[in-house]
């Protein structure tokens, strides 16, 4: 049951709620369903000692993750070999002599400080995916899956550009990392559960995930705006202002194709334009629009930038599957 | 202790003076009970208990409710809200941001933090915190020179992201969870735009002093976020936590003071 605390008074209740108070750290040494196991990975600050061994502890050895977990996490992964996949091709790092071959002609001009971001990035996927991989994530996926034209197998889809023109691949970058951000917003209230530990466990390291991606994000709009003459929608703080492909700020003139891919990346059933969200006060269900608060700055624009939306995992599979040769799911 | 021992509902004023309430309410404050408190009850309040009015000496957070994080995120949202303000605001701004480039960044990033104070503020009506109380002094040393400012902002940002990264696993609705969701991503990308404002080097966006081996961002939990706070000697109004929130999933990851 959801709880409302009247402040007032709580003055009255306070000295006798604070004498039975345990601290955090008190309630985990006395919760008997956690084991040592558990325990010395909380203290070491290990996030994956804590969850192999909640898994193993509570499931059983050998046992898979609760399976709303599991789906989750095997999708994520997926999602961060691609994004891994990508950007080791881009850097000549991939295990698949073809994609490094297909960047070869742009990598010429990833250069300096976007080298290092480029790095940087490549780093936390990889991390990502050994991450998810040791807190039980399954995928057969390999480089050879990927086909970073979109066309599926064919190495002639829409992207190919991104393999020769460094504007484009930035903005195909930027792309990736914001349906990342989006793919683990929208999954976040799968991993609620009943605010269990293993949830909790699962759910903070997913947001730390998806915050990481957020900032990826951020920087690869910085390097458009600043040293590849994107337009001002591609903001220097780092958000996405409006939504559908338009959200994107592609220069040139890029392909119908490319256009439709944008608008799913930014669009969806809650687009990056949407300004309406939704709260719970623990009995009632609200509607805030936020292009009309009070007091707000900067109008609508500044509405929609504030506010990250999600995408579904159905959304997310229709952005990526032409990149996924094998189907996904 | 049985649940039904363990917790009373008061839907409406009258029911704290039937004699069975009564004795229910004053057992649980001897126990440490939950105690819930229809919406309604707020109206029927009077005086200086009026919690739409509520005493500006203190900000109460019960961090085991969804309300009681909300008003966490939105005392941190206040303070970033009052910093950004205090930049863009100053007569000096543009003396000291030459750089439209720069003007634009933070400019944003005050009405994003505006904007999320307000949808807090709206969000929680009449359970909201009080507005916080801030130390001019203080804010004044705190935007004192471009250099201080950009480096100080980062601070908040990072601290910011590291504190809704703890806080999430706390919120008890998938509907509250997605809000917290919308909003930690822009905290993010805002200071990985912040930090790369001051970076030449392209990876201080997501350096390795937020991001770990594991590619995990900056995590706080709330009392680490508040004593953070409290060291900044930036607010008056005094922030006490009535109710601990549940047990961390791991070890923090603190956010790091900019250099």
């Amino acid at each position: 049951m959801e709880t409302m605390h009247n402040l007032p008074m709580l003055d009255a209740i306070d000295p006798a709620i604070t004498q039975r108070l345990v601290t955090r750290r008190d309630a985990i040494a006395k919760g008997a369903a956690v084991g040592s196991t558990i325990a010395m990975g909380l203290a070491m600050a290990s996030v994956p000692v804590a969850l192999g061994a909640l898994s193993r502890e509570a499931f059983g050895q050998g046992t898979a993750l609760p399976a709303d977990i599991k789906s989750v996490l095997d999708f994520a992964l997926a999602l961060e070999i691609f994004e891994n996949e990508f950007y080791s091709a881009v850097l000549g790092t991939s295990s698949s002599a073809a994609q490094n071959t297909a960047f070869a002609p742009v990598r010429a001009s990833v250069s300096g400080a976007a080298l290092a971001t480029v790095q940087q990035i490549q780093k936390h996927e990889a991390a990502h995916v050994a991450f998810l991989k040791s807190v039980g994530a399954t995928s057969t996926l390999t480089a050879s899956d990927f086909d970073f034209t979109g066309g599926r197998g064919s190495g002639t889809g829409p992207f190919a550009a991104a393999t020769t023109d460094l504007a484009f691949l930035l903005t195909v970058a930027q792309g990736a990392e914001d349906t990342g951000v989006r793919a683990y917003k929208g999954q976040a209230g799968n991993l609620i559960g009943n605010n269990d530990a293993t949830h909790n466990t699962v759910l903070e390291a997913a947001l730390r995930i998806h915050s990481v991606e957020a900032r990826h994000a951020a920087r690869i709009r910085r390097i458009r705006r600043l040293a590849a003459g994107a337009p001002a929608v591609v903001r220097l703080s780092g958000t996405i202002r409006g939504g559908g492909a338009g959200a994107a700020g592609a220069t040139g003139s890029p392909s119908a194709d490319v256009v439709a891919a944008f608008d799913r990346i930014y669009g969806g059933a809650t687009p990056e334009s949407n300004t309406t969200h939704v709260v719970y006060n623990g009995s009632a269900e609200a509607s805030i629009n936020a292009a009309s608060l009070s007091n707000l700055q900067g109008g609508t624009d500044a509405a929609t930038e504030a506010f990250d939306e999600p995408l579904t995992r159905a959304e997310v599979v229709a952005i990526v599957q032409p990149f996924f040769i094998p189907p996904i799911a | 202790m049985s649940e039904r021992s363990s917790s009373i509902s008061i839907e409406r004023p009258e029911d704290l003076w039937r004699s069975s309430t009564r004795r229910s309410f004053l057992r649980l404050l001897g126990v440490g009970g939950t105690i819930a408190l229809a919406p309604g009850i707020f109206a029927a309040c009077s005086g200086d208990d009026n919690p739409t009015q509520p005493n500006t000496a203190q900000a109460r957070l019960d961090l085991g409710t969804d309300i009681g994080i909300f008003n966490y995120a939105y005392a941190l949202e206040q303070l970033e809200a009052a910093f950004y303000s205090a930049v863009v605001g100053a007569g000096n701004f543009a003396t000291l941001f030459t750089d439209a480039n720069e003007r634009e960044l933070l400019t944003d990033i005050r009405n994003h933090e505006v904007a999320h104070r307000e949808l807090f503020r709206q969000a929680l009506g009449s359970s909201a915190i009080p507005d916080l109380a801030l130390d001019s002094t203080t804010v004044a040393a705190l935007i004192a020179d471009r250099a201080t400012i950009l480096k100080n902002a980062q601070t908040f940002e990072d601290l910011g992201v590291a504190a809704y990264n703890g806080a999430g696993k706390q919120l008890k609705d998938a509907r509250n969870l997605l809000v917290a969701g919308k909003i930690v991503s822009v905290e993010a990308r805002h200071a990985a735009a912040i930090r790369d404002a001051r970076d030449t080097t392209g990876r201080a966006f997501a350096g390795d002093d937020v991001v770990d081996a594991n590619g995990l961002d900056v995590k706080m939990e709330p009392d680490a976020v508040l004593a953070r706070v409290t060291a900044l000697n930036l607010v008056r109004t005094s922030i006490a936590v009535t109710k601990q929130p549940g047990d961390a999933a791991s070890a923090d990851r603190p956010a790091p003071v900019a250099s």
